[in-house]
């Protein structure tokens, strides 16, 4: 029940590659929150979320995202998500969220 | 007869994963395929944080999850004496222009096959929800 993130800059593409592994929920959102604004401050890049290793979020992980989505679509910059697995996948869709993070 | 389990978990983020683990154990001991337990951890879990994030500080120092395994559907109750809250003022998610808050209770309403919100303000609240086993 925790929360690993790595975190590397790819100086080619210019973006962020942030790989999640574990579970987001209210006691690790805080977690990703800081890593996502972290990289944003030392970078105002595009952020790919990797969450092949995510197991779970909740509502409070998906605020931690759609609130990174609408303060980097002001810069003109993106938030997006790959490889969520399936439980992750119906969440995202229930709440119509695919449609901004999983162009 | 149906079986009855009661947790009286303490009002803190830490304890909701241990939450989830329990009711995943006890869905897949009801017989419910990997979906359904997914939905109802899922439900469950967003139910608690709702009591651990609005419950007022100080206030709720723990609630309670009721579990009733019932003939082909389980019956979850997440009870607090958190305070309550007008669930008049709650409205649904604009999916079109999402916003970080709100999404919980929509997500539960949308897992489960049956949700009951009562909340008497002044006291706490308690969340119903039941899933069938199809």
């Amino acid at each position: 029940m925790s929360l690993q993130i790595q975190s590397n800059y790819n100086q080619e593409l210019n973006k962020w590659d942030l790989k999640l592994e574990g579970e987001i929920d209210l006691f690790t959102a805080s977690k990703l929150k800081a890593k996502i604004e972290e990289a944003y401050e030392i970078n105002q890049s595009n952020i790919e979320l990797d969450l092949t290793d995510l197991n779970y979020i909740d509502s409070t992980g998906l605020g931690v995202m759609i609130g990174a989505y609408g303060k980097m679509k002001e810069n003109n910059k993106s938030i997006i998500l790959l490889n969520p697995k399936d439980n992750i996948k119906k969440l995202l869709s229930i709440t119509n969220l695919d449609k901004v993070l999983c162009p | 007869m149906s079986d009855i389990l009661k947790l009286s978990v303490p009002g803190k983020p830490e304890y909701v994963g241990m939450v989830r683990l329990a009711i995943s154990s006890l869905a897949n001991h009801a017989g419910f395929d990997i979906e359904a337990i997914e939905d109802i951890k899922v439900a469950v879990s967003e139910a608690c944080t709702n009591v651990v994030c609005h419950g007022q500080v100080g206030f709720c120092s723990s609630y309670e999850v009721d579990c009733e395994i019932g003939n082909n559907k389980l019956i979850i109750s997440i009870i607090d004496q958190a305070g309550g809250y007008d669930i008049n003022n709650y409205k649904e998610p604009n999916i079109d222009c999402p916003k970080q808050g709100g999404l919980g209770v929509f997500i539960i309403k949308a897992l489960m096959d049956e949700v009951i919100i009562c909340s008497d303000i002044g006291t706490g609240t308690s969340i119903k929800m039941v899933k069938y086993c199809k």
